[in-house]
């Protein structure tokens, strides 16, 4: 079979949004900058594309096989256009604005390019609108404004799923991997059981690290009970360590947010492979996919000059699906001839106003074909029939 | 559609050997489950919150990674070759024993080497899974797609090899064929879809507790 080719085939994973869709997410990623500009964090503009090393470097390197590159026939050297904006917020960070005072607050909103879409969500290109905040200590206080913010953020949206936040620790299972001293095969096959969860496979895997990652996927699901046996468990090192700051995370959002669902998952590791520390998903009920995530990771180089930071990355196509759609705008139509200053008034007073550009025989029909609700006519505005 | 669970089953082998297991667990399906002629495809159950869909087992993995049914049953061969990330598997129901093998000609199988071959040509249902394997040692295959009957495939020269479950292996030896490497064991799992555990943990922890407990009976009687 000959595919067709038309000039409205777009390549996979891309899409054009359309009113009222287009308008509304705009509105959407605007409400959510509002609310974190409300609590302090600054917008920044970084590039959409940017010189490879710079954008790939460090922690960001497992983004590499997901990002697009052009070459710069400027410079000659090679570009990366941005799969993931928190990386660029990083480097503003570690760089021009490395001597603003700490803790950092920034927020940023923008489009980005993926090479492969996943299988629930195809779309390669989407807007990230996020937040994070730079230059933290160790103190579950940092962790608990961020889920805070994205979560009152969210809420004020009015999602009508409702919505709920799983809290991870992603550095937790490495390390008990790591201290086990599993070879690369078994390691590989318990990570697989691990994200499958399947806890047959997890408890035929050898020695006491089975005895260790039994316990804690058990401990996987509504906080209220998660919480209870987590505080239970004996972790060796590290693990330990990440545990106790999950722990600490929870309580305080407990503490400060009772009514937030809450869902605990010590396990889960896969999209947070930058992170180093409490990090976090997103959820709406009925949405297929997750709104956001963020979580703790470094800032800088590796070294004395790193920095802690944490943050939330929200996508806003997922977000538009989960949000009520909002109430259709009260459209005016303005036969030919309407004096500028009537729809001038009119606008003011929070009408759209569309304007007739030639004479009409029927203005009624004209502005009900215009997708208008009302018409301006004799000096008022008359509903259209059918119209309230 | 939000309120209640949907639980995808596939049809065949795995359906009836789950029917003690879901009496065990307090689910009755209604009359028409049971009826192989019926042409329904959506069943009630006795619990009101829990509803039933069958589907080919192929299906039951989709219909949960995408979240239109929060719970499945589904053999590993299937999770193995989708490696959808949205799906747990977290209960071997310890149903639907089979091996997944590499076959092959009996004739061919006594002069073969398989520590020299670069390149195979193979039929399966399984091209990701067959890929993966041999890959994994360094032999590169060529996987012929099909649905079913692959034992016919090497008796009608279509390839030599073929990648399939084995129960008995009555199947294999009816078609002259041997089983010449083990890939996986194969069981029927629970699954469940991930932002459904996420967004209703309470309810599909309590089903999955159930399911364990309905398995643990059946090994323990």
């Amino acid at each position: 079979m000959t595919e067709t080719k038309t000039p409205a085939l777009l390549p996979t994973g891309l899409r054009d949004l359309l009113p009222p869709e287009a308008g509304a997410e705009a509105a959407l990623a605007e409400a959510l900058l509002a609310h974190f500009a409300a609590q302090g964090y600054e917008r920044v503009k970084p590039p959409l594309v940017e010189f490879e090393e710079s954008m790939l470097s460090g922690a960001s390197a497992g983004l590499a096989d997901q990002t697009f590159r052009l070459m710069d026939p400027a410079s000659h050297r090679m570009m990366a256009v941005r799969s993931d904006l928190t990386p660029q917020i990083a480097r503003i960070a570690a760089s021009r604005l490395s001597r603003s005072p700490r803790p950092l607050r920034l927020s940023y909103a923008g489009e980005i390019l993926r090479v492969r879409g996943g299988e629930l969500r195809p779309e390669r290109q989407f807007r990230q609108v996020g937040f994070e905040l730079i230059g933290i200590g160790a103190g579950a206080a940092c962790d608990a404004e961020v889920i805070l913010l994205a979560a009152d953020a969210l809420h004020g949206l009015g999602l009508e799923g409702g919505l709920s936040v799983d809290l991870n620790a992603p550095t937790l299972v490495a390390s008990l991997l790591a201290e086990a001293g599993l070879d690369a095969h078994d390691a590989a096959a318990l990570r697989d059981a691990l994200d499958r969860k399947d806890a047959a496979a997890v408890q035929d895997a050898d020695g006491a690290v089975a005895g260790l990652l039994a316990p804690l996927m058990r401990a996987t699901g509504a906080a209220g009970t998660a919480l209870d046996a987590l505080a239970q468990l004996m972790l060796p090192g590290a693990a330990a360590a990440a545990l106790a700051q999950l722990l600490e995370a929870a309580k305080l959002l407990r503490e400060a947010a009772p009514e937030l669902a809450l869902t605990i998952d010590p396990i889960e590791w896969r999209g947070f492979e930058y992170h180093t520390g409490t990090s976090f998903s997103l959820f709406a009920g009925g949405v297929r996919t997750e709104l956001g995530r963020g979580g703790r990771y470094s800032v800088g180089d590796a070294g004395a000059k790193a920095e802690e930071a944490a943050g939330c990355t929200i996508y806003v196509d997922t977000v538009l699906r989960a949000a009520p759609a909002p109430p259709a705008p009260r459209r005016v139509y303005l036969p030919h001839g309407t004096p500028r200053s009537d729809g001038a008034g009119l606008r003011d007073e929070g009408w759209i106003t569309i304007a007739g550009l030639a004479p009409e025989d029927d203005p009624a029909a004209e502005a009900a074909r215009l997708g208008c609700s009302h018409l301006w006519q004799g000096g008022t505005v008359r509903a259209l029939a059918g119209e309230d | 559609m939000i309120d209640g669970l949907l639980l995808a089953l596939p049809k065949g082998r795995i359906a009836r050997e789950l029917s003690p297991v879901l009496s065990r667990a307090g689910i009755e399906p209604e009359t028409a489950f049971a009826d192989e002629h019926a042409r329904q495809l959506r069943f009630a159950t006795s619990d009101p919150g829990l509803g039933l869909i069958q589907v080919r087992s192929f299906d039951v993995a989709t219909f949960v990674a995408f979240g239109a049914a929060q719970l499945g049953v589904v053999g590993n061969d299937v999770l193995m070759e989708f490696e959808y990330r949205e799906i747990y598997a977290p209960l071997d129901l310890g149903i639907g024993l089979c091996r997944m093998v590499v076959a092959e000609p009996a004739e061919l199988a006594t002069g073969d080497d398989p520590s020299r071959w670069s390149h195979v040509r193979v039929a399966t249902k399984y091209p990701q899974v067959t890929r993966r394997h041999f890959a994994a040692r360094g032999v590169q295959a060529e996987c012929i797609k099909l649905n079913g009957a692959m034992e016919l495939a090497p008796g009608l020269g279509l390839c030599r090899r073929i990648v399939d479950l084995v129960g008995t292996g009555a199947t294999l030896r009816a078609n002259g064929l041997v089983e010449v490497e083990h890939i996986a064991d194969i069981s029927a799992r629970l699954v469940v879809n991930r932002t459904a555990l996420k967004t209703r943990a309470g309810e599909l922890q309590a089903w999955i507790e159930r399911f364990g407990e309905a398995v643990n009976g059946a090994q323990a009687g």
